[in-house]
């Protein structure tokens, strides 16, 4: 390397980084803290106090048996996992069709496509709640995760549609000379090209699905169908009526603790995909 | 106002004839009478013309088919209820039961009400929930005629065991008062023990108080700046009906949106004393900032003396409380040397859905939680009070609201009448307050907000 | 079968289980709640009363909406400028720098997006808070007498105090997607711009920018959108559209009117101007933003 870059650049750089960092991070140490104190320490001690000793871990073990993490993990997984796989394939195959093919109407379409993505759910909210229930699917995961994957599409034609856009057209040219049928070219040449966008719109979803719970909170009401989200803000209500903040802050950090953890491990398989169709 | 002395120890029926005597309410001294014969006399003066109920048959006769009960969970907890439930299950076993329940049940269930398909009966709690927007959407049941006559399942008449009466809507009852809190100020004993100071019994003496709490460095007053209720309920609210001459009439008057009351003299007079209060320099300057746990906490750790709460601020912050915390309560700062304090009731309450599919059982169930061993059963499960009147000295309520209890039980204090706002009016009531209080407008232009919102909701 | 018959048939097979999906579950309902703006509904009751276009006349008298609208473009403008700046700086430095631990804090950026909102609005308020707080311990550090301003409870500072905790908490997703932008660059072009002598500040504006343009022209995009229409979860954990309705933005005040003073009807109509104020926006921004696309393919 001929031009490194400057060590004054580099020690500014690296300090603000580290004063992000520490923002970033410290919320997760703070809650963890909070986690193991009793009110009259969490109340009256300096923020960033130690707990004292003994650490109260019972409160770990206290929402554990008081809330039924496992399931709600188990109903957000189902759902993240269905509505993330589901909306991916509605919305690229739709996105593709728009970067390749005019047809009558088609510009129309793709700007109703947009313009959803700006309409605020709120307004769509007690409708849907109805026709949900129209169709028996009210307090059922499945009617969650088709609403999910509806409202994820407009955000997925937006993002793959430019994607498949800006991809050459050389090799699909070539492979309909060759013979491949539109199906074929697609799933073989295309699909595997938009892998970085597939990827971007998947986390996004994912995350978006993982953390939603205004539409959980109004479409299901038994206990035993809460996802994570809908199970935290009713754990959260009643701990702050009650204020347990101990136990609240040992329950938000189990319900983190599998996204963290998940997070962790597969950063560089994310980074990698989000980075993989754009080299070369 | 004669008050039987001996009833010291029975705070509770002491508040009743206090509230009966000096309230709004004027259905006093009504001996019960016994459970069978209910529809023998017209007993209502509200509803001089009901038909005839028995409700002393739904108590008795077996209840079946569904019945679906629909309670909101906040800080009072559900053990009571699942008890109660489980109680009124046995008596009927052939009901079947459903609860809906929960801290976000008021939106769980609000497409079930626009459906027009709700539960049988509700206990209206909690964000999300007004009885006055319910009655104006025509949901819940009149239920006048029925509670005028209606027994609990003891026989005796509810609306006598009753500590605060039902709100009147345009007249009619369609909701019963369930749970009895009251707004207030509240201060630490022991940290006024300790420096010499004496709760306030006059605005003057509050005036002063606050000067000295200042000189020694503590805020003297802080509120719920997010939720300005608090400070509506604890201070506003009795300083106008202390201005109107311990009349509670005006708060009627304004939760009826009467035309020029929020410009009325005596609402003048109280916005002045807010307002002078502010200027002054007593209200903490973070209040604006705060929610109820937050001003809470810094009223526990004694960064701030005193602040307008509810009775059930003690139950609430429980774990909270450093150990030498000691509650003392005075229901109002506000009034002028002579006048009365002003307690200022807060109550949630029970309603039977018009719609509902099995109204028997609902207005059984009724019947059924009404009674002393309910009330008795709630102060223990919640530290609270419920609405129905019952010996606590011996219960585990908290000492605040036993505490409170000597000051309803004195004739020197009047109990203002429940009103619920129009929730426009009471949005813009509440922006105003908090404006006014860091001197942001003046008390002409909160009447004239105020003022403009009643006429828009009148409309 | 013919090329065109294919090609027809490829499209619908597309396009069509895709509409349908969308227009039952998204479209049919919105525009059902879109009707409800056209009603005075209480939002609870069974009965609706048809008032025409009178919510949205009362929307253009109504103060709070106009005020609204500005904080609205404040937060809009201020997390894509913060966002945009700091995610672009971010992953300038954890690439092209090569500082040390890039990885770690390649991990650690991201995770306020994976916390969730409710330990975000807690833990704000804390840092907010006006007498325990972190902000005004530290500014106390440095201050003759102790700090004690209410952030969240003055009208000058409400805004922006909100400001803050949106831009910390939305920076990780846009960072990650620049990241990877970045290191979807040929290695090639620095190379040859490094023989050329070419700085690191020339190198930024000569190949990484215009490499990343697109993804920063999406991620502007998407924030501005987003802000539009979810900021008011961040208002409504702060300081719910307090104090007296300075820091409301039209979502907060939407669900103000629409849950708490049940006006659902009015709610709604502030729904569609949410809706058509986002789409003229976008639109404008489209426009300002369309700079030829620089591709390296």
């Amino acid at each position: 390397m001929l031009n490194q870059p400057s060590r004054a650049l580099k020690a500014v750089a690296f300090l603000i980084l580290s004063v992000w960092a520490a923002a970033v991070l410290y919320p997760l140490l703070w809650t963890f803290l909070s986690a193991l104190k009793d009110n009259p320490q969490f109340l009256t001690n300096k923020p960033w106090a130690l707990p004292e000793t003994p650490l109260l871990w019972k409160h770990f073990t206290y929402v554990w048996q008081t809330y039924n993490f496992g399931s709600y993990f188990m109903n957000s997984v189902l759902v993240t996992v269905v509505s993330s796989i589901a909306a991916i394939v509605l919305s690229a195959s739709t996105a593709y069709v728009f970067s390749r093919f005019e047809f009558r109407g088609s510009r129309l379409l793709y700007v109703a496509y947009l313009s959803a993505m700006m309409i605020p759910l709120i307004l769509g909210l007690i409708p849907l709640f109805f026709l949900l229930d129209d169709f028996g699917l009210i307090n059922k995961l499945g009617g969650l995760a088709i609403v999910y994957t509806a409202w994820a599409i407009p955000f997925g034609v937006f993002v793959l549609g430019g994607f498949f856009k800006s991809l050459p057209k050389e090799l699909e040219e070539a492979a309909y000379i060759d013979g491949a049928g539109y199906f074929r070219t697609f799933f073989q040449i295309m699909l595997p090209m938009a892998k970085s966008g597939l990827v971007t719109v998947t986390i996004v979803n994912a995350l978006n699905n993982w953390n939603e719970y205004i539409m959980g909170t109004v479409f299901i009401n038994d206990p035993t169908q809460y996802t994570l989200p809908v199970g935290i803000a009713i754990m959260q209500a009643e701990m702050q009526y009650r204020t347990e903040w101990g136990p609240l802050f040992a329950g938000l950090l189990i319900s983190m603790a599998p996204v963290l953890l998940m997070y962790m491990f597969f950063q560089r398989q994310i980074v990698s995909g989000l980075t993989a169709g754009a080299i070369k | 106002m004669e008050i039987r002395k001996t009833l010291g120890t029975v705070l509770t029926l002491a508040l009743i004839l206090v509230l009966a005597a000096c309230g709004g309410g004027g259905k006093e001294k009504q001996t019960a009478s016994g459970g069978d014969t209910p529809s023998s006399s017209n007993a209502s003066p509200a509803s001089p013309d009901a038909s005839p109920v028995t409700p002393a048959e739904s108590s008795d006769a077996q209840l079946e088919g569904d019945f679906e009960i629909q309670y909101f969970v906040g800080g009072y907890g559900d053990a009571w209820w699942k008890d109660v439930i489980a109680q009124f299950q046995e008596l009927h076993p052939n009901l079947k039961i459903k609860q809906s329940a929960g801290p976000k049940i008021n939106e769980q269930m609000k497409p079930r009400w626009i459906q027009g398909s709700p539960p049988d009966v509700v206990y209206i709690d909690g964000a999300g929930s007004n009885p006055r927007q319910m009655i104006e959407d025509d949901q819940l049941l009149d239920l006048s005629d029925w509670i005028g006559q209606a027994t609990n399942v003891d026989g005796e008449k509810i609306l006598d065991v009753m500590i605060a009466q039902p709100e009147q809507y345009g007249g009619k009852t369609y909701n019963i008062p369930l749970v009895f809190g009251s707004y207030g100020t509240f201060y630490d004993k022991a940290l006024f023990a300790k420096n010499g100071w004496e709760a306030p019994s006059t605005y003057e003496e509050f005036l002063t108080l606050s000067e000295k709490i200042k000189a020694a460095g503590i805020s003297p007053y802080i509120h719920t700046g997010v939720y300005p209720d608090y400070i509506l309920g604890g201070f506003l609210y009795p300083a106008i009906i202390s201005a109107n001459g311990d009349d509670g009439q005006i708060l009627q008057d304004m939760g009826d949106m009467k035309e020029g009351v929020f410009a009325s003299e005596p609402v003048m007079k109280a916005l002045n004393q807010l307002a002078e209060t502010g200027s002054k320099g007593f209200i903490d300057q973070g209040a604006p900032a705060l929610n109820h746990t937050d001003s809470q906490m810094l009223f526990l750790q004694r960064k701030a003396a005193m602040i307008p709460n509810g009775l059930w601020l003690e139950s609430e912050m429980k774990n909270d409380a450093p150990a030498d915390f000691e509650y003392g309560f005075v229901p109002s700062v506000t009034q002028s040397a002579g006048g009365k304090y002003v307690a200022l009731p807060y109550t949630s309450t029970m309603a039977v859905a018009k719609k509902a599919k099995n109204p028997e059982a609902a207005k059984a169930f009724i019947q059924f939680i009404f009674t002393k061993q309910a009330s008795l059963n709630w102060a223990e499960k919640t530290g609270a009070l419920m609405n129905v009147k019952v010996d606590l000295e011996s219960s585990s309520a908290g000492e605040t609201a036993k505490n409170a209890m000597k000051y309803y039980s004195s004739d020197n204090t009047l109990v203002a009448p429940v009103v619920v706002f129009n929730a426009d009016v009471f949005k813009v009531m509440c922006d105003a307050t908090v404006a006014l209080s860091v001197n942001k407008i003046t008390p002409e232009q909160w009447a004239e907000r105020v003022e403009a919102a009643a006429a828009k909701a009148r409309k | 079968m013919s090329r065109q018959l294919q090609r027809k048939l490829f499209i619908a097979a597309f396009l069509v289980p895709t509409f349908l999906f969308f227009s039952v579950f998204v479209l049919y309902p919105v525009a059902k709640g879109a009707h409800i703006s056209l009603f005075d509904w209480s939002g609870s009751s069974e009965h609706m009363t048809y008032v025409g276009l009178d919510n949205f006349k009362e929307i253009v008298r109504d103060p709070i909406v106009w005020k609204a609208i500005g904080n609205d473009y404040f937060l809009v403008l201020g997390k894509t400028i913060g966002i945009v700046l700091l995610a672009t700086f971010f992953a300038v430095a954890v690439t092209r720098l090569r500082i040390r631990g890039a990885s770690f804090f390649r991990i650690a950026f991201f995770i306020p997006n994976i916390i969730s909102i409710v330990v975000i609005g807690v833990l704000w308020r804390f840092v907010y808070n006006p007498s325990i707080g972190f902000l005004n311990s530290f500014l106390s550090l440095f201050a003759a007498e102790p700090v004690n301003r209410p952030w969240l409870g003055e009208e000058g500072t409400a805004l922006w105090s909100i400001l803050w905790p949106s831009i910390w908490a939305g920076i990780g997703f846009y960072f990650l997607l620049l990241v990877a932008a970045i290191m979807g660059i040929p290695a090639s072009l620095y190379e040859a711009a490094e023989i050329d002598g070419a700085k690191q500040g020339r190198q930024f504006w000569t190949i990484t920018l215009p490499l990343v343009w697109e993804q920063v022209k999406v991620s502007v995009l998407h924030i501005v959108m987003t802000t539009l229409n979810g900021s008011f979860v961040m208002v409504l954990l702060m300081t719910e559209g307090g104090p007296d309705n300075s820091t409301q933005v039209l979502g907060s005040y939407l669900y103000q009117m629409g849950f708490r003073q049940f006006h659902m009807g009015y709610a709604a109509a502030l729904g569609v101007v949410i809706l058509i104020v986002s789409l003229l926006t976008t639109l404008v921004l489209q426009r300002l933003l369309r700079r030829d696309t620089v591709e390296y393919s």
